[in-house]
């Protein structure tokens, strides 16, 4: 190899070599929060938690790769029209489960969204995207369509004296509405009220290139509900509590284990979920944003224990697909995701899947029927709320 | 590194011969689809190659190496692009081959203790793999859950285990491999006793990608451990955790792990991972082994005794595996943490005899303070392995240069303790500029004599490991 130009070989042992041509302080175009930019030191941690770079294995479709992208666009040693930059910053499911397992604590979801803010400029919109940021902007058609559909019933302005306000969440009132019902049967009368004229949270327009109307949506709702926001979906949730803050928002499973807990009089009584004559076997979905987001993992899986033989499934943890937007935006990729999580559901022959959060609920419910499992999709407050023997789980919508 | 000229652009005859070769799709050739292969977990180094193949089978490894021979383009073998020394940047551009989607464990045999993976396999899965079947895969570097085996073959990867169970090289029983001319050849077997040839195996491990490309790797398991057991123990300073080392292994212990951190990298893991660890202790030393459960039980107390004797200020035991693997978890991240305290982490990886360590601590403590460059070490301490880590942010002035002046003052003083500039990183791009002061002339030539023998056009990996 006689080619090689300037061997470190032929150097004088003490000298120190040039530096070599580097991107590390270039012009940057303000696209990111250059902190946040510079976190990531490319160890590649996040490469086998991440649901798309499992699926192809390809360096592109991988946090780190996506951002050594995001870098690329910020030095423009990318064109903001990169068919690579469309695809991916839309390939990513968003699910942060990356962050989860960082070492260097980069805020890749934040990253994402100004990324998508950015990319998602002008003809680069999808229009399923803006269709759905426009759909929940309007709150007197979500509450209509929550009323039509007998989501709980909203109880006037938000009451001081309330420990939670309970937030409906656009898609769950009108898809779910027993979802908030059940809600209410877990707890004594009072200890939560449903303000009215709750708008959309906003998750789903930071997920889609609208960060700033996103962070304006949360505050408004924050507003409203002053206090503390108690929701059913981990979606919501973590937006909020980017938003406004973590100790403003609680997530239904962990705060019925809190509430519970120091309010023993007030649990209700739990019996057992039985099924042809015996205790059932129910496994678990968890929600990406409510594990990832924000950090809460274990209290679903006590209250499914409290009431039925609980199954962990290998991919509980992972995004099933759904993805906020992501099983409309790209149904494909979606179902292959989903595809995992369905094997192992009918390889452990579980009775119910449990969901914390609505998309990922509507994406079970749509996979599990599409399989012809025998397996019915629950949301946590309805398995509940039948195991306290007040409500009859309605699973199919 | 040296700024090198980019001569190979490929043809678009080449480039459909390529995507005939492997399939369109598993051919990238647009700027933004090769732009996430321009680097690795390397900081500083980058190059964007002009193509990225993604093979699926040997057939296809074969015929693209073959066309790179005949053609004269340089191809970079990548698996899961974890490695420390910019092994697989495209310094001169040419094809990245990237192995990830050659990952099938083909058989893991708990009648030959052995098991054999593709090359895309990650460490981890492996070791998974195995484990479930009772057996212990024993390299187990930092990087495991990214890194590939053939990834760990190709840089003869170290780990946290070294000291008593050695590192890649010493589990390598056979490799499949294709040469740049394009033939597969067989090196090694399934055998634990087989000296028919010169040991390929061991030559192509740690070759860096310069002499063949690993397709199937048989490596050697072991019966898995009856128990593990972990323990940790404070002291003021590195310098005291080298002396504890020192007279443990002197004690005739040989334990699985014995692993240190000083206080910037004990803060920056407990930023991470949130253990409890003591914030304010000058150096952490995690030891622990494994075996039947009275073996560890005797070998931890005899632990712990020397810790206490050479001045430890706590001692402290995990509970149970659980805590063991959390602390073990911990460890290996201190790298990525340490990305915590600012923007640029530049890692090394000296490595000085046992009895050394603790002098080697505090040479490097002088130069980073002569330097006066933010420098947190760990490493392996059984192994006489440190990983001095400066942090600096880039736009601070010429701080990067400050970095690369006192790494220099390092290496030379680790060599001077009779040491090497690499334990388990390698050499790859990052390194050559001391291979020489390392190695001699007279070895480097020969080193590239070898290479052209494997080589003859110096396609594969040019420029690397000083080829």
């Amino acid at each position: 190899m006689s080619a090689e130009p300037s061997s470190g070989a032929a150097a004088p042992a003490t000298t120190t070599p040039p530096p070599p041509p580097t991107d590390e302080t270039p012009t940057r175009r303000g696209i990111f929060d250059p902190a946040l930019l510079d976190a990531c030191i490319s160890c590649g941690f996040c490469l086998p938690v991440c649901p798309t770079y499992t699926l192809t294995h390809d360096e592109r479709s991988s946090p780190r790769g996506r951002i050594t992208l995001m870098r690329a666009l910020e030095t423009g040693r990318l064109d903001d029209d990169d068919p690579t930059l469309q695809e991916q910053a839309s390939f990513c499911l968003g699910c942060r489960a990356c962050e989860s397992v960082c070492p260097a604590g980069v805020q890749y979801g934040h990253l994402l969204e100004q990324w998508r803010d950015h990319q998602w400029r002008g003809r680069h919109v999808p229009p399923i995207a803006l269709a759905a940021r426009a759909g929940v902007r309007v709150t007197p058609a979500i509450t209509a369509a929550g009323r039509l559909r007998r989501a709980a019933r909203q109880t006037g302005a938000a009451r001081p004296d309330a420990t939670a306000h309970l937030m409906l969440g656009c898609a769950e009132r009108a898809l779910f509405p027993t979802i908030s019902r059940s809600v209410l049967r877990l707890l004594p009368p009072g200890v939560v009220d449903v303000p009215s004229g709750q708008g959309c949270c906003g998750a789903l327009h930071a997920h889609n290139g609208a960060s700033h109307e996103a962070e304006t949506l949360a505050e408004e709702l924050g507003r409203r509900m002053p206090g503390t926001i108690l929701t059913t979906a981990g979606g919501c949730g973590a937006h909020l509590a980017s938003v406004l803050g973590r100790q403003r928002v609680q997530e239904l499973s962990e705060f019925l284990l809190a509430y519970w807990s120091e309010h023993p009089d007030a649990e209700p009584d739990l019996g057992e979920i039985r099924v042809d004559g015996r205790r059932a076997r129910i496994g678990l979905q968890e929600s990406c944003h409510l594990r990832n987001g924000m950090g809460v993992s274990a209290p679903a899986r006590e209250l499914i224990a409290r009431v039925a033989d609980y199954v962990e499934l290998p991919s509980a943890g992972s995004c099933c697909g759904s993805a906020g937007t992501y099983s409309v935006l790209r149904p494909q990729d979606s179902r292959r995701v989903l595809q995992t999580h369905l094997d192992e559901v009918e390889a452990a022959d579980l009775d119910y899947l449990v969901t914390v959060n609505v998309v990922c609920h509507r994406q079970m419910i749509g996979g599990l029927r599409r399989s012809r499992s025998r397996t019915r999709a629950i949301h946590l407050a309805e398995l509940l709320a039948q195991a306290a023997g007040r409500s009859t789980p309605d699973t199919r919508d | 590194m040296s700024t090198v000229e980019r001569t190979h652009t490929l043809t678009d005859a080449v480039l459909a011969e390529l995507a005939g070769i492997v399939g369109p799709a598993n051919l990238l050739v647009s700027d933004g689809d090769v732009e996430p292969y321009a680097r690795d977990a390397t900081p500083l180094f980058r190059a964007r190659p002009d193509a990225v193949v993604l093979p699926t089978d040997t057939a296809q490894v074969s015929a693209v190496l073959a066309l790179a021979t005949r053609a004269g383009f340089p191809v970079i073998p990548r698996g899961g692009g974890s490695n420390l020394a910019a092994m697989t940047v495209a310094e001169r551009g040419g094809v990245v081959m990237v192995l990830t989607r050659m990952n099938q464990i083909r058989e893991i045999s708990s009648d030959e203790l052995l098991a054999v993976v593709q090359p895309g396999v990650t460490t981890a899965e492996l070791a998974d793999a195995a484990a479930a079947k009772g057996l212990l895969y024993a390299p187990d570097p930092g990087s495991r859950t990214v890194s590939t085996v053939a990834g760990n073959v190709a840089t003869c990867a170290g780990g946290l285990r070294g000291l008593k169970y050695g590192v890649t090289r010493n589990y390598v029983l056979g490799l499949e491999a294709v040469l740049p001319t394009g033939e597969v050849i067989r090196t090694g077997s399934r055998l634990w006793k087989d000296v028919a040839g010169y040991d390929l195996t061991r030559l192509l491990t740690g070759s860096e990608g310069t002499l063949a490309v690993i397709t199937e790797v048989t490596v050697a398991l072991l019966p898995m451990p009856a128990t593990v057991g972990t323990g940790v123990a404070y002291f003021d300073s590195l310098a005291d955790a080298g002396t504890a080392v020192a007279r443990i292994i002197g004690l005739g212990v040989l334990p699985a792990t014995l692993e240190f951190l000083d206080n910037r990298c004990i803060n920056a893991v407990e930023d991470s991972n949130h253990l409890g660890l003591d914030r304010t202790a000058g150096a952490l030393l995690l030891f622990g082994d494994d075996g039947p459960d009275t073996h560890v039980a005797t070998s931890l107390d005899r632990m712990a005794a020397t810790c206490d004797v050479v001045g430890a200020r706590a001692v402290t035991r995990a509970r149970d595996v659980v805590e063991s693997d959390a602390l073990m978890a911990a460890r290996r991240c201190s790298l990525p943490a340490l990305a915590r305290l600012a923007p640029i982490t530049m890692l090394e990886d000296v490595t000085v005899p046992r009895p050394l360590l603790a002098r080697m601590v505090d040479t490097i403590d002088t130069i980073a303070a002569q330097h006066h460059v933010v420098c947190a070490t760990f490493g392996h301490a059984g192994d006489g392995n440190l990983h001095p880590t400066i942090v600096f942010d880039p736009h601070d002035g010429d701080a990067r240069h400050r970095a690369e002046a006192a790494f220099d003052k390092v290496f030379h003083a680790a060599m001077d303790l009779g040491g090497t500039i690499t334990g388990e990183h390698g050499i790859g791009a990052a390194k050559r500029p001391w291979m020489a002061a390392r190695l001699g002339e007279d070895q480097l030539a020969l080193l590239r004599r070898v290479k052209s023998a494997f080589d003859p056009a110096g396609i594969l990996n040019p420029g690397k490991l000083g080829s």
